[in-house]
């Protein structure tokens, strides 16, 4: 077996059990903190034959590791199992497949925004250091991140929907239904999400596009006489993606479910929302499996990361 | 302290006196913690101090930041909330640091199976977007300020247990540590005296960051009501509050979100300057 399909297979398996660990660890917090998912169902006053009968059928009446198994038997079977409270009694797996493409649509449309500004940004300051142009991208990039997300979800609904009626404040079409409606009204999320990140992400392209223009590879490119778009393309900027496309991989986990508080805001039914939303009523299953999405996902995108980079700079190897 | 060590601080502070970015971070945090401790007391109103006959009433000389739907004067209600505010993130942050780099040191330190574990731990940690994992611990351990800094110190240790542990990692083979273990001085004085000073400047960097991460934090938790409670106002409640109204008055959340935005802008400002001194790859390039 090549080594790399070696390496593959080791990552994988590390993340396998990764992602197991995390459900477990998950349940025994949720299960600690107390909260019955049958008093959630049946309300405060709930006759006790009623909530004995419930937690029979749900099998919370089971010691505690018996009950983690039969969900994951269930899992490994590819059976995420049913909604205990929020959604009662609808296959988990029809929920997420209901959240995660919009979860994916609004994180890709504010990575694509990010990478669109920042590329800009960053390179003009990098090729404009120290004079003003770099300081005003350079300034941008720190009030980006310095702006809470959610007030900046505000800020946007304040100008453009309720002051020059462009986008609509609240309400999100699932791009299921309408693309083209899902790209406008989603919109303003988007930006409200990118922003901080187009902040990161053209700090950190400055940064390394300046590592890479400063190598000695460019001198040499340069006494070659090599006309200077060739030697920037060629030279500093392919040098300089490795860690601008490390740390948009590292920004994936935070489009998972870091936005929840802009999907409330703009009534996006997110995967993040889901998991609140189930965490909150007790659904153990349910935060389960978004616990094993986010995971799994994360893990995928690390090593596609990591993947790329070697794709990028052959002389890495993995 | 020696007079090599002396002479290297004053380095570093003369570095410090010409850095811009260092000095307007030091200076904007400054003004915010004077403003929310001296520029609080001198307020003429209380935080509380109802005014039914002002409600709602937009920005003028008398409130700069307007007031609220109780006739409470904005700016005042504000700097009192940044202090639960900066207190609630650095309580997280300190136990954060503190674990994280004990942990971290330890694991580098002895090696083994419990480094093993524990780097794992981190990472699993690591991997969940830290606002959900911060809400999360909200719903499971309870509502209120202790619990938003615990739930900080939980989402932000894996980076403290992992920088202190890279750098661990690199310090141990130094000279002068490999000296002091064939002195056979005890594992803890060598963590603690030879070790933790030579790695303390990115831990620094790394809490004034997360100082700044962890107001975010408190403030998207009290802002969906799962964080510090009202009556005691933090900066997330207050813009809660003000969501409530927003149409009406949106004085109220805008002006407290500019007040947060300025103390972000400071720590996050300071800790640029910090890292931009410290990290001896960018002190030697500035030298050539």
């Amino acid at each position: 077996m090549p080594r790399s399909a070696l390496y593959l297979a080791g990552r994988l398996a590390g993340a396998a059990l990764t992602v197991l660990a995390g459900a477990l660890v998950v349940y025994f917090v949720m299960r600690a903190a107390g909260g019955d998912p049958a008093l959630a169902v049946l309300g405060e006053n709930a006759r006790p034959e009623a909530v004995a009968a419930f937690r029979h059928a749900h099998h919370l009446d089971e010691p505690f590791l018996a009950q983690f198994w039969i969900w994951l038997s269930g899992m490994l079977r590819g059976d995420f199992g049913r909604s205990l409270t929020i959604a009662g009694g609808i296959p988990i797996s029809q929920l997420i497949a209901q959240r995660l493409p919009i979860t994916a649509f609004v994180g890709l449309y504010a990575v694509l925004i990010a990478v669109g500004i920042s590329l800009t940004m960053g390179t003009i300051a990098a090729l404009r250091r120290g004079r003003a142009a770099d300081t005003i991208a350079t300034s941008i990039a720190v009030l980006g991140i310095s702006m809470p997300d959610f007030w900046l979800s505000y800020m946007l609904v304040f100008a453009f929907a309720l002051g020059w009626h462009i986008f609509p404040a609240y309400g999100f079409v699932s791009p299921m239904e309408s693309p083209i409606g899902a790209l406008y009204s989603g919109f303003l999320p988007a930006v409200a999400i990118a922003a901080p990140m187009a902040a990161v992400f053209s700090r950190m392209l400055r940064t390394s596009l300046l590592e890479a223009a400063s190598r000695e590879c460019v001198v040499v490119a340069q006494s070659f006489g090599f006309p200077a778009p060739f030697v920037f393309v060629h030279y500093i900027f392919r040098n300089a993606l490795i860690p601008y496309v490390t740390i948009i991989g590292l920004q994936i986990r935070y489009l998972l479910g870091g936005v929840v508080v802009i999907e409330r805001i703009f009534g996006i039914q997110g995967l993040g929302s889901l998991m609140v939303d189930a965490a909150f009523a007790r659904d153990y299953p349910t935060v389960l499996a978004c616990t094993i999405v986010f995971l799994t996902v994360v893990l995928l995108v690390n090593l596609a990361v990591d993947f790329i980079c070697v794709a990028l700079d052959p002389r890495r190897s993995i | 302290m020696t007079p090599r060590r002396r002479a290297r601080y004053g380095r570093l502070l003369a570095a410090f006196l010409v850095n811009p970015t260092a000095l307007l971070g030091a200076g904007v945090t400054l003004f915010v913690l004077v403003a929310c401790t001296l520029g609080a007391a001198l307020m003429p109103y209380g935080p509380d101090h109802a005014d039914f006959m002002d409600l709602l009433s937009p920005p003028s000389w008398q409130h700069l930041f307007g007031t609220d739907s109780f006739g409470r004067d904005v700016l005042t209600r504000v700097l009192y909330g940044a202090r639960v505010s900066l207190v609630v993130s650095a309580a997280g942050i300190a136990i954060a640091a503190a674990v994280g780099t004990a942990l971290g040191m330890t694991s580098a330190y002895k090696g083994g199976a419990a480094d093993v574990v524990l780097m794992r731990f981190a990472d699993l940690l690591f991997a969940f977007p830290s606002f959900v994992l911060a809400l999360f611990l909200m719903v499971v351990l309870g509502f209120g300020a202790a619990n938003v800094s615990v739930a900080i110190a939980l989402t932000y240790f894996p980076i403290f247990a992992r920088l202190a542990r890279n750098m661990t990692l690199l310090v141990r083979e130094e000279p002068f540590v490999q000296a002091a273990r064939l002195m056979a001085e005890p594992p803890l004085l060598i963590l603690l005296r030879e070790i933790l000073p030579n790695i303390a400047a990115p831990l620094i960097v790394q809490a004034t960051i997360g100082i700044a991460f962890g107001i975010v934090i408190e403030a998207g938790l009290s802002f969906l009501g799962v964080g510090v409670q009202p009556p005691t106002a933090s900066l997330g409640v207050i813009m809660a509050d003000g969501r409530e109204y927003f149409q009406r008055a949106p004085w109220v959340l805008t002006m407290t979100g500019v007040a947060i935005s300025c103390a972000l802008l400071g720590l996050n400002l300071f800790g640029d300057g910090l890292r931009d001194l410290m990290d001896p790859r960018l002190r030697q390039r500035a030298q050539q």
